[in-house]
């Protein structure tokens, strides 16, 4: 059906695809995997016309083709279903399903009762009987959404459909339609290419699982090669030097009992004096939002938190920020700085709570951390937007290791940083623990965590699945268990 | 400072824009323009102007603004003007009615928005419609007549400067000092620059949400006393399509509509400059309806410029 061959496609700075060579066959369910950045999602944007290669060779039913734009793919019958949201929510269900190929009458305007008529058909198919097309999508629950979307896809009688991380959003019974959906249209011979990081869901739907790591093609598996063989191919990256150890204490600093919020239920954690407990976990494991709970800026709906053995009240992040507890956001950009000030400003900013603004006394505290954090600008005056992105993680740091924190929240803390600045960082998180300072890291990046979390929690679905010890932690167990297989070897 | 940046700075662009601006008009209009009573009448004209738009250079630091201001003055100066005519009530009490009711509009903008969520475009737009109607309830075709000892608020002169133009310069001293030194108002440029950020970094975005629309409404009521003070009336006409006026003068000033820029005195410089801009063309004898037109082009080309210069010296 279609054949890719030698595939590259360069990002300033990223070989987001190189050399990818892929074959997808009429009536097969072809998985996709890969960790976060390993390129799948930019070779399905090549394969619906959103993204042109630099360089390779496409064939669709044997003859070369240019997918050159989303319009050419949908012509030829590839229909994708986005990994982000893609829909209109002012508009109705019907609207959204069909958003160009409207049904017209006669007089070329849109036959309304068509339109109803074939949603209506469509939402039957897809079992969400009790939707009526008139409905405006934004009133529709999560799960129901992403059923619209997958409506929109299936409506233009797709030969090839794309499916990023379809079940994200979905739950068990959609789900389970979903793929009843999926073997129907196989049936059919229509060719699904489909992605996502549940092992578990692969291992029922998919016929082969093709493996994709840091923009490079490694291989094409049948479906019941062993979940290990295929995790393994996905991370499989030499250990850097892993120097761990410890500097845990026995006073616990903060305890977390069966806390429920949103995107996360019954979490239960212990974090010791001088401990790293780390948390790992896909995108919509729920880490974040747990941090995001823990730091007093979401709503919880349960449970309780307690800091040196005292139940704790957060609804704001002055309140944790009162009882020392500092948060790194995930993204610094839109989360931790204030792009258009000052590195100084950007230091002192954690810092609002009352007085008067000493511009003077802002100035040498920030002249002070810009040296013991070695952040490379020009002056404290520097706007913050022109450093690069490990001197801004370091700036955001300053700022709150500046607060003399008890307890440290942080996400992602070597996002986008070169090695150099890594090293730093790790330094940094290394030394607070030395002074019996406590640390909450999530990170997506596993030798990270194995480098310097003494506990690693891995999350599945809002919960956690289970708390490895460093010791008994392996890159695959863990990508195991965030995957949702159930491999507890201990 | 290299002066690449001193050009991207509004406040030293404006003022040189300004002192340029003095110079023309004083050769080309030697009788008319620089004498003490045309800068005198100048600044008293500006000084109503200037006090609002300091409350709007806060909410637009802070990346809001704030449609009603225009109505609350009507309002404040009606409320007051209303109980001293009507009810003869003592000129203080009087006029501590109208500031506590601007005080009350600017909590309900501030509420609603920050805790409501509503837009501050649509919130402020009804409540400068709501407002409005209130003033003209309370004054109707107009209230004349008040004690001297209100009058003398808004007409007594010192050193040449009428009243007005004396509470300008201080509220102007007062919020310039405060928005520079203290961290309260400091809170409104991290709120403009990332509101996310400033969230996370333990500011209260929503009670200073709030603060802004109070201290915006608060300066809005006492330009409105002020104003009927001077005018000897209340007018429930009175500051009818400042709001847009003032936020372009603040614009001008070198505030962004996105927020987390912008200087106090920045202020008083773009209503200064308006204002000179005006009496330039009155002097000149041009028609008033091309000095709509003038300033609208005149606002263009600076924001424009300022996209220009960022776009090519910025790196």
């Amino acid at each position: 059906m279609l054949r890719l061959e030698n595939i590259s496609k360069y990002f300033p700075g990223v070989r987001a695809l190189q050399e990818v060579s892929l074959e997808i066959n009429s009536g097969e369910v072809h998985a996709l995997c890969g960790e976060n950045g390993a390129g799948k999602s930019t070779l399905m944007n090549i394969i619906s016309g959103n993204l042109r290669p630099d360089r390779g060779n496409i064939y669709w039913k044997g003859e070369p083709v240019a997918i050159d734009s989303v319009g050419r793919a949908q012509a030829l019958g590839i229909a994708i279903v986005y990994q982000e949201r893609s829909l209109v929510d002012s508009l109705s269900v019907a609207e959204n399903i069909f958003p160009v190929n409207q049904p017209r009458n006669s007089f070329g305007l849109i036959d309304t009762g068509a339109l109803f008529r074939k949603t209506k058909q469509l939402l039957d198919e897809l079992q969400l009987d009790n939707l009526a097309p008139q409905t405006i999508v934004g009133n529709l629950p999560g799960a129901q959404k992403g059923m619209v979307e997958i409506a929109r896809a299936l409506a233009r009688n797709p030969s090839l459909l794309i499916l990023d991380e379809p079940t994200a959003a979905l739950t068990h019974r959609e789900t389970a339609v979903l793929f009843r959906i999926i073997r129907q249209l196989k049936a059919l011979g229509v060719a699904v290419i489909y992605i996502s990081h549940r092992m578990a869901e692969l291992k029922q739907i998919a016929d082969v699982i093709s493996v994709l790591k840091d923009g490079k093609y490694q291989g094409t598996f049948p479906a019941h090669a062993p979940a290990e063989q295929i995790v393994h191919m996905m991370v499989g990256r030499e250990l850097e030097l892993a120097q761990y150890h410890s500097h845990t204490e026995q006073q616990t600093r903060l305890e977390v009992k069966n806390l429920s919020g949103k995107g996360f239920q019954q979490v239960s954690f212990k974090i010791k004096r001088g401990e790293i407990l780390g948390f790992a976990g896909l995108s919509g494991s729920g880490r974040s939002e747990l941090a995001r709970a823990v730091f007093g800026d979401t709503e919880i709906t349960g449970g309780e938190i307690f800091v040196d053995e005292k139940k704790i009240y957060f609804r704001h992040p002055v309140d944790s920020m009162r009882v020392g507890i500092a948060y790194l956001p995930e993204d610094r950009k839109t989360e931790g700085l204030f792009m258009d000030r000052s590195v100084a400003e950007n230091i002192s900013s954690a810092r609002m709570q009352h007085g008067m603004y000493r511009r003077k006394a802002v100035l040498t505290e920030a002249d002070k951390l810009i040296r013991a954090f070695t952040i490379r600008t020009p002056s404290a005056t520097n706007v913050v937007s022109k450093l690069s992105g490990g001197n801004q993680q370091k700036v955001v740091i300053a700022k709150w290791l500046s607060l003399d924190p008890d307890i440290l929240i942080v996400q992602e803390p070597t996002n986008g940083v070169d090695v150099g600045a890594k090293a730093e960082i790790y330094e940094i998180l290394r030394a607070m623990t030395a002074r019996g300072k406590s640390i909450l890291m999530i990170s997506s990046e596993l030798p990270e965590l194995l480098l310097l979390a003494d506990r690693i929690a891995v999350m599945y679905n809002g919960s956690i699945k289970e708390i490895l010890h460093n010791k008994e932690a392996t890159e695959d167990k863990i990508a195991a268990l965030a995957s949702g297989i159930g491999v507890s070897q201990n | 400072m290299p002066l690449k940046e001193r050009l991207q700075d509004r406040i030293f662009s404006l003022g040189v824009s300004i002192v340029i601006l003095c110079l023309v008009l004083s050769f080309v209009f030697p009788s008319g323009f620089p004498s003490i009573a045309n800068f005198s009448q100048l600044l008293l004209n500006l000084s109503i102007d200037t006090i609002v738009a300091v409350g709007m250079m806060l909410l637009l630091i802070a990346g809001m603004f704030d449609l009603s201001v225009g109505s609350v003055v009507a309002f404040a100066g009606g409320m007051a003007g209303y109980l001293m005519y009507y009810l003869h009530v003592n000129f203080m009490i009087a006029i501590a009615a109208g500031l506590g009711g601007s005080v009350l509009i600017g909590f309900l903008n501030g509420w609603l928005v920050a805790r409501a969520g509503i837009n501050p475009m649509i919130q402020t737009l009804a409540m400068m419609g709501v407002v409005r109607g209130l003033a003209l309830m309370l004054s109707g075709a107009g209230i004349q007549n008040f004690p001297y000892s209100f009058i003398y608020i808004g007409q007594s002169k010192l050193l040449g400067l009428q009243a007005p133009v004396w509470y300008m310069f201080a509220i102007l001293l007062l919020f310039s000092f405060l928005s520079r030194r203290t961290v309260f108002f400091r809170r409104f440029y991290f709120i403009g620059g990332n509101e996310k950020a400033a969230r996370l970094s333990g500011i209260n975005v929503e009670k200073m949400k709030i603060w802004g629309f109070v201290i915006s409404a608060s300066l809005a009521g006492i330009a409105g006393i002020l104003l009927s003070s001077r005018l000897g009336a209340a007018l429930s006409t009175s500051g009818a399509g400042l709001e847009l006026r003032v936020i372009t003068a603040v614009i001008l000033g070198g505030a962004s509509l996105s927020g987390g820029y912008g200087k106090v005195w920045g202020a008083f410089l773009g209503v200064l400059f308006m204002a000179l801009i005006n009496n330039l063309l009155i002097l000149s004898r041009v028609s008033g309806y091309w000095q709509q037109v003038i300033l609208g082009i005149i606002l263009i080309a600076a924001v424009g410029l300022d996209q220009w210069m960022l776009k090519r010296l910025g790196k």
